[in-house]
């Protein structure tokens, strides 16, 4: 399972990232790290990108930044 | 340079009197850090306020803001370093912020922390904190965070830190004497103000000592250059730019130094590094902050469910960019004609007058009056659209809802390579290109600004507009509004097409990153978004304004010279005219008047009608009036400019259209032009005239599109490359209408 595939309201566990690079190094700055818990908020009128909670915050990210990580549904 | 000692020295020279006054100027230098969104800018406009200076870090597009004051008796320059998150070295801002804290080493770090987002703001000051520089917090949006029921222990940060906390609120203005004073207090203290060294655990302090040690050993000269606990965590996280500085390698990392840290915590170091500084954060805010157990909904979740909901999220943001749209040019238009009135009269005619006084030679009146006034008046004519621009574009970011734009906007955006961002500068080249240039500063990433600024020329901005509606006047007066549309709608398919191309060429590779923080909507104060406009409407004025005052002032040469030719056709522009007449051949227009208005239109596209209705109409025709008294043209100042403001604030309350874009001429206009449109019927085929306002529509951008891209992103090179391919593309299109329409059988 993986963040894009998560439906508005839902909520999971991050625990991997596949990333690689900038990338990676970026989502973890932004407080995306294994272990943590993430709530997708809303999906963008035209389908992407994704809006999540995570630590307390507001953050947007496209669909396929979210494919690479990994998480498990918490319902 | 040490502070005590000279303190000292003022206490023994003036020990007499008793006094302890520090007479001493030394400047404080602090660098302001923190998260984008922390109220950061807010903060400095409060505490710097008119003082500051907006600039450019050296060779890039990212603002450096800077300002150089008085407190408690001690000159104190404040940099601003851009937001950021972290201090990694993947992004611009990033590098940029750790370049200057390691290697000019301000006195300290004033930290803007976010209180109601303190984790992952606290996340930044653990890092800013590896650099041994003393540290102060503003702890900022605190009232906010007061309001939502949070309680913070501030001496509870300070004792963990080792470091000052200080409360503020930016726009509240609360806080900032204290802020002031913490940071003096701090500066003349340095040695036992540094940070407090936190341990990061076991087994990465074990690994740092190690890597620190052996950096020391070998090469002593880094050592002395670099903070050694900190370029020993940066050679321990792989970090690619310290590396390359340094010339550092994994070879220079001894061996066992990683091996156990590898082994208990994993294999990406630079992870692990992210994991015990975020644990750090969460930690200490678990400790210090006490969140109230219910959380009602917030306002900004409540707005969010309008706002970007999946049926009102697309029509909402549309209503707004209209709304924006509207405010930015027809608020500024009635200034612009305004100012172009005043410098095409009564400041031509004193200058005039005065150029005569002295004597001076017809040439010189001219010179000074259609070169060096009217020069001068283009830059000026833009002042009010650029300060409208600024100001609705701060208030989109400062509100929150920029953020919002760009969530709404990013899947279209991105299928043509662009970024959800790039939509209102494109948005904003309807009305003019050269405040849309500037707008490309509120996209981060340096690729994403190149891309939107080289197709904003491809928009079809206002100047073209005049242009458009004499030719649609002459030859397309049945279906003008069809006509009209085509060629908007052959800009914006050009600019999705061309978005294509240079995303596989040009810009081929990896698109740069969305990942984007929504925060909290939050009303931005106006003394910030008036310090925020001021400051870049000046940049423009001084920056652009020397190059479009010089580049004014050679047109004047070009249209003039030799001084006193009767026929348009023997000036050095009909010269360059006729030369040009055999490549514009092919589209059905290969005349120098054409050539000739086309190059006279680099100034603003709409002078090719000016520049026409001067070469094919007899110029007997213009009426000669007496020239006005002094005293009138001053009172025409005033009168026309009450007039302005009455006509800005019409255009915004009566019109729902767009005034600025209106097919309509007023009817005035519509007389002068009227011989104009006759002598073209008898110059162009409907065909050609085509094929004309295709390539009006498509060639190079004017001469002050073209000093704002130059001077936006400090090269020449983007705009040479939208010169090169405009061109082509103006031609081709052209030639394309011309020829094609020829084959069909259209008229020659």
């Amino acid at each position: 399972m993986n963040l894009a595939k998560l439906k508005s309201g839902e909520t999971g566990k991050i625990t991997a990232i596949g990333a690689i690079g900038p990338l990676k190094r970026r989502l973890m700055d932004m407080g995306i790290l294994i272990g943590e818990v993430i709530r997708v908020v809303k999906v963008a009128p035209l389908g992407d990108p994704i809006e999540v909670k995570i630590k307390n915050y507001s953050l947007s990210l496209r669909k396929k930044e979210a494919e690479g990580i990994a998480v498990e549904v918490m319902g | 340079m040490n502070w005590q000692t000279n303190l000292k020295e003022t206490v023994s020279e003036e020990g007499g009197r008793g006094v302890l006054r520090p007479v001493e100027k030394r400047t404080v230098t602090i660098a302001v850090a923190g998260n984008p969104n922390s109220g950061k800018s807010t903060l400095i406009n409060a505490i710097a306020g008119m003082r500051l200076q907006v600039g450019n870090w050296a060779g890039v597009t990212v603002e450096k803001k800077e300002a150089q004051f008085e407190s408690q008796g001690r000159k104190i320059r404040l940099v601003d370093l851009p937001g950021t998150y972290s201090l990694s070295p993947y992004t611009q801002e990033e590098i940029i912020a750790r370049d200057y804290l390691v290697h000019e080493r301000p006195d300290l770090i004033v930290n803007v922390v976010d209180a109601t987002n303190l984790e992952r703001n606290l996340y930044l000051t653990v890092q800013l904190m590896e650099l041994g520089i003393p540290v102060v917090m503003a702890l900022n949006i605190y009232d906010e965070a007061e309001a939502k029921g949070y309680r913070i222990d501030i001496r509870g940060i300070e004792e963990t830190l080792g470091i000052t906390v200080i409360p503020t609120s930016a726009t509240r203005k609360t806080g900032l004497e204290e802020l002031l004073r913490g940071i003096v207090e701090t500066a003349d203290n340095p040695a036992w103000r540094v940070p407090r060294h936190i341990n990061y655990g076991e087994d990465v302090e074990t690994a740092a000592e190690m890597v620190a040690g052996a950096v020391h050993d070998r090469h002593p000269g880094l050592a002395a250059k670099f903070p050694g606990r900190w370029l020993a965590l940066k050679l321990m996280e792989g970090d690619r730019h310290v590396r390359e500085e340094t010339g550092l390698g994994e070879h220079d990392i001894p061996g066992e130094a990683l091996h156990h840290l590898r082994r208990a915590h994993g294999e990406d170091v630079e992870a692990v590094m992210a994991d015990v500084r975020y644990s750090l954060a969460a930690g200490l805010t678990r400790e210090v902050l006490e969140r109230p157990e219910l959380r009602k909904a917030e306002l900004t979740e409540k707005i969010d469910r309008v706002v970007l909901n999946r049926f009102l999220g697309i029509p909402i943001f549309l209503a707004a960019m209209w709304i924006m749209f509207k405010l930015t040019f027809d608020l500024s238009k009635p200034y612009a004609d305004w100012i172009g009135d005043m410098i095409a009269g009564p400041f031509k005619h004193w200058a005039a007058s005065l150029v005569k006084f002295v004597h001076g030679p017809d040439w010189t009146v001219s010179l000074v009056t259609d070169g060096i006034i009217a020069g001068v008046g283009n830059v000026l004519v833009f002042v009010p659209v650029i300060f409208a621009m600024m100001f609705f574009i701060t208030f989109l970011e400062g509100s929150g809802y920029m953020a919002r734009a760009a969530f709404v906007m990013d899947r279209a955006m991105h299928a043509i390579g662009l970024h959800g961002k790039s939509f209102i500068p494109m948005l904003l080249g309807f009305g003019c290109n050269v405040p849309a240039i500037y707008a490309t500063r509120t996209l981060e990433n340096p690729r994403d600004k190149a891309l939107t600024a080289l197709l904003i020329p491809l928009m079809s901005c206002g100047a073209r507009l005049p242009v458009y509606v004499v030719f649609i006047g002459a030859f397309f007066p049945t279906h003008a509004g069809t006509v009209l549309w085509s060629l908007y709608v052959m800009g914006i398919v050009l600019a999705i097409f061309m978005g294509i191309i240079f995303k596989r060429t040009l810009f081929r590779g990896e698109a740069p990153m969305f990942i984007m923080e929504l925060p909290p909507y939050r009303m931005p104060s106006l003394r910030s978004l008036t310090i925020h406009t001021w400051e870049k409407g000046k940049h423009f004025l001084i920056k652009a304004g020397t190059y479009i005052l010089a580049v004014s002032v050679l047109v004047w040469f070009l249209l003039n010279l030799p001084w006193g030719v009767e026929n348009k056709k023997d000036s050095y522009l009909g010269k360059v005219g006729q030369a040009s007449a055999p490549i514009l051949g092919p589209l059905g227009f290969g005349k120098w008047e054409a050539g000739s208005s086309l190059i006279a239109g680099l100034i603003a596209k709409e002078i090719v009608v000016g520049t026409m209705g001067e070469i094919y109409v007899k110029k007997g025709e213009e009426k000669k009036k007496e020239a006005p008294s002094f005293t009138d043209d001053l009172k025409e100042v005033g009168s026309s400019f009450v007039k302005a403001t009455k006509a800005s604030f019409a255009n915004v309350f009566a019109t729902a259209g767009i005034t600025s874009i209106s097919t309509a001429e007023d009817s005035d206009k519509a007389a002068e032009r009227a011989p104009l449109k006759e002598v073209l019927k008898t110059q162009f085929t409907p065909l050609a005239a085509y094929a004309f306002i295709v390539f009006v529509l498509l060639y190079m951008p004017c001469v002050i599109a073209s000093v704002a891209m130059v001077q936006e992103f400090g090269t020449w090179k983007w705009y040479g490359i939208a010169f090169a391919y405009q061109m082509v593309l103006a031609w081709g299109m052209a030639a394309l209408v011309y020829q094609g329409g020829r084959l069909l059988g259209l008229g020659g």
